[in-house]
């Protein structure tokens, strides 16, 4: 349980690690749909590269790269296998009514590359960047939705806690499952309806654990004075900086690298 | 006496080949006698949690072996289960594990995953919950309408329902008032005194393992420093205090006045002792009559 | 002036289960003032009321009949409620489900985000409240990483950012170990002694009470007795009889003195008693 690294903040002192989270997090967006917009390898390899790149300059271990890629490899696996037999060209083999194509291996490696680019990237984000930050970032970056009637800073302060709460439950869980198997609680075997009522033992204890510690939690926020958003100031302020301007200018070259190889090179997705 | 759980050089790592390598448990041969109440003392991060979790197999060690009556509990995967009906381990603030409608249903959970049912169903919850001082009247509330201690006692008689060879208690009265604690610690004793089991509590309170253990097995960054009996343990103040544990205060007082000359026995663990030696010291020298 | 008066105040939680329908007053027509700069415990078990009080001294509650007066402030005039919480920090037993931010830092910050205290300074109280609970170089740390005794001593620089008069704890030890145990209580009487703070402990341990200015003994919503830490454990029999546990070295002498041993002076710690004893043997 403990081995869940998706997700977790690791500090650091890196360039990456300094940008402005707002500009981290819109980054990721138009990375998201670049990404996504990639029809030939030319125009894959450079986000690519970008994802290689954000990945070295996080200073973060590649390793915990690597981990967190781990729990999604079953994902991985199952998209590629299904995109092998969808699309045109030159068939390889033939497996009864499915065929191995051209097409197919090129859908495949590009699928592929797109989630471990995602993967690489969004882990990237969220290694460097503090939940608190990129909570107030979001909350920051959607600030205009105030106009909506929308909660914008109860949302946000709903995300931080809930992510700090992420490994204190984990840990929880835990202790929890270890309890009841001393009990003779038998969690590891049988079907999928005999396994998830033997989780009943454990669920039941989590949630009312949840359910104390959010009854602290809230008391305690009061005790500190917490009274939504209004009239709230942050200690850190964010400001842009030039490494900010910086690495937006290069953002903006490498969109428009995607955009013309892609535009002038011959796809290779149907 | 014969040893029902012994381990031969135990081991722990964790995060073995990272630089976070931290051996919790190391090397460790004990033998854990048939009937006695074993004291496990040391501070957090002393291995004495790792420790107790291997003695029923819940953490599969690096290296070693924990025997159960001569037997490697980790050689067949499939007898764990098993293992773990015989030695009961109580986790702390087992409170947390509470989840039944009732509390008997709750005491019940564990001899039903044994197979029990029927007449001798009801008497181990019935026994249990007199072992842990539970009234009647609260086996049909749900657990969650208990006080804090009430609940407490309903998780060990969970694991008491099992009726294991060995019962292991970890920090059981941590968080508990005085009051919770002495009745804790006075139905555990009761317990080990009918049902001649095997107990092992780990603490890090001296004051509380000095009331009820026999024996004392002191950890320390991952070895067993000493294991002896109470009394020996706490003769060793000095070498106790050296590994940042704290002698009992009674201890304390009655081994410095023995430094100063008097003539007091070695290790006094409890009030009841101090006075009782002081009082005849007293009358022998006839300041007192 | 006391700093925090309570006058006579009692107090019963609105109970809608239908099986309890007398509601027992948790706290009494109790009677007491904390004065400024002291350091007060307020012993008792579990159930003796002393939780609920703590919770009235920076109105998380209200009482039901009598007053509360933070400072002259009456705790149930709402629109003082930020006032008297600013000024009254609470800190919680279970430092895990007190902690709000995931970076030790930024958590602290939450008080004074709260107040409305600008950024500049909010930086400066951050970093005086690390250093007071001599925590500075975790400030970038997670806070589930730490150990019990440092996450609860986060949660004490938490509510000292908000530059309060005067800290209430309510049982802050109960779930650290030995060493924990420690550490904060050395934090909390530095905080009173070189920091100029009030300091109201609640507790269950006596070997804490022993450490304080004043001991105020709860039972049943009551103040069983109350003086100083010597006053309060000389009466070994009273506090026996309502099963609170008494310092090992007063108990022994309590006793030997019982059965005509001439102790003039009940010792509170392991000192005092070798002493007492000593003269008595040698």
């Amino acid at each position: 349980m403990k081995d869940v690294v998706f997700g977790q903040y690791i500090p650091g002192n890196s360039l990456i690690h300094k940008l402005d989270p707002r500009a981290k997090l819109i980054f990721l967006v138009i990375y998201i749909v670049l990404i996504f917009c990639t029809f030939n390898f030319y125009a894959l390899a450079i986000p690519f590269c970008l994802a290689i790149l954000f990945m070295l300059l996080s200073k973060v271990p590649v390793k915990q790269y690597l981990k967190s890629m781990k729990m999604m490899i079953f994902v991985i696996i199952i998209t590629s296998v299904f995109n092998l037999f969808y699309g045109g060209g030159k068939v390889y083999f033939t497996l009864g009514p499915l065929s191995v194509t051209e097409g197919g291996i090129n859908n495949a490696i590009i699928i592929v590359s797109r989630i471990v680019c995602l993967l690489i990237v969004s882990a990237a984000l969220t290694f460097t960047t503090s939940p608190t930050d990129l909570t107030d970032a979001i909350e920051r970056l959607m600030k205009p939705l105030k106009v909506f009637h929308i909660k914008v800073h109860e949302i946000a302060m709903m995300m931080s806690i809930a992510l700090r709460f992420v490994p204190t439950l984990l840990e929880e869980t835990d202790k929890i499952m270890m309890a009841q198997k001393s009990r003779g609680a038998n969690l590891d075997d049988g079907g999928l309806v005999k396994r998830a009522k033997a989780l009943i033992p454990v669920f039941i204890p989590l949630f009312v654990s949840a359910f104390r510690r959010a009854f602290d939690l809230a008391m305690a926020m009061e005790c500190r004075c917490y009274n939504g958003g209004k009239g709230r100031t942050r200690m850190k302020s964010l400001h842009l900086q030039k490494r900010d301007y910086f690495s937006t200018v290069f953002f903006v070259l490498i969109i428009a690298g995607v955009v013309l190889s892609d535009i002038f090179l011959p796809s290779v997705v149907r | 006496m014969s040893a029902v759980i012994s381990t031969q050089n135990l081991t722990m790592t964790y995060g073995t080949n990272t630089p976070f390598e931290k051996s919790a448990v190391n090397n460790l041969n004990i033998e854990i006698n048939e009937g006695e109440f074993l004291g496990i003392i040391g501070h957090t991060g002393s291995g004495k949690s790792t420790l107790v979790q291997m003695l029923n197999g819940l953490i599969t060690p690096t290296s070693g072996k924990v025997l159960l009556r001569g037997k490697d509990i980790n050689e067949n995967k499939k007898e764990l289960r098993k293992v773990r009906f015989q030695v009961g381990m109580v986790f702390q603030y087992p409170e947390y594990q509470l989840f039944e409608e009732t509390v008997y249903k709750d005491i019940s959970f564990g001899p039903i995953n044994m197979g029990i049912t029927g007449d001798e169903l009801n008497k181990r919850v019935m026994d249990s919950a007199r072992f842990t001082g539970l009234k009647k009247s609260l086996l049909q509330k749900s657990p969650f309408e208990l006080s804090g201690g009430e609940k407490r006692r309903a998780a060990i008689a969970g694991v008491i329902a099992m009726d294991p060879d060995v019962l292991i208690l970890d920090e059981p009265t941590a968080g508990l008032d005085p009051q919770g604690r002495d009745m804790l610690l006075n139905q555990i004793s009761l317990y080990h005194k009918e049902r001649k089991n095997t107990v092992i509590l780990v603490s890090h309170s001296m004051e509380d393992i000095a009331r009820v253990a026999d024996r004392i097995l002191v950890m320390c960054r991952g070895n067993a420093e000493i294991l002896d009996s109470a009394r020996n343990v706490f003769a060793q103040g000095e070498k106790l205090e050296k590994m940042g544990l704290r002698v009992p205060q009674i201890t304390k007082i009655t081994q410095k006045l023995k430094e100063k000359g008097i003539d007091l026995p070695d290790g006094i663990l409890t009030v009841d002792g101090a006075f009782d030696s002081i009082v005849s010291l007293l009358k022998k020298e006839g300041k007192l009559r | 002036m006391s700093f925090i008066s309570v006058e006579n105040v009692s107090f019963h939680y609105d109970n809608n289960d239908p099986e309890r329908l007398i509601t027992e007053n948790v706290i009494e027509n109790l009677n007491m003032k904390v004065e400024k700069g002291e350091f007060l415990c307020v012993l008792g078990h579990n159930g003796s009321g002393k939780s609920t009080l703590a919770k009235m001294f920076n109105a998380m509650l209200i009482p039901t009949e009598g007053k509360v007066y933070v400072d002259g402030m009456d705790t149930s005039d709402e629109s003082l409620c930020f006032k008297i919480r600013s000024n009254v920090g609470l800190v919680l037993q279970n430092p895990d489900n007190q902690l709000v931010a995931s970076v030790v830092e930024e958590d602290i910050a939450f008080g004074p985000e709260n107040l409305g205290v600008p950024p500049q300074e909010i930086r400066k109280r951050v970093d005086s409240a690390l250093k007071a609970v001599d925590m500075y170089d975790y400030r970038k740390n997670a806070p589930y990483k730490l150990s019990g005794g440092q996450k609860q001593r986060i949660a004490i620089a938490g509510i000292l950012a908000m530059e309060p008069r005067c800290i209430v704890l309510d049982e802050p030890t109960a779930m650290l170990d030995p060493r924990g145990r420690q550490e904060v209580m050395e934090t909390i009487t530095r905080l009173n002694k070189e920091h100029n703070i009030t300091v109201v402990l609640i507790t269950h341990y006596m070997d804490e009470a022993v450490l304080a200015d004043r001991v105020i003994v709860m039972d049943r919503g009551k103040i069983l007795t109350q003086g100083t830490p010597n006053e309060v454990f000389s009466q070994v029999d009273l506090l026996k009889e309502h099963s609170l546990d008494v310092p090992q070295a007063t108990e022994i002498c309590h006793r030997l003195k019982n059965i005509g041993v001439n102790i003039f002076e009940l010792p509170l710690d392991e000192e005092g008693c070798v002493k007492a004893l000593w003269e008595v043997l040698k």
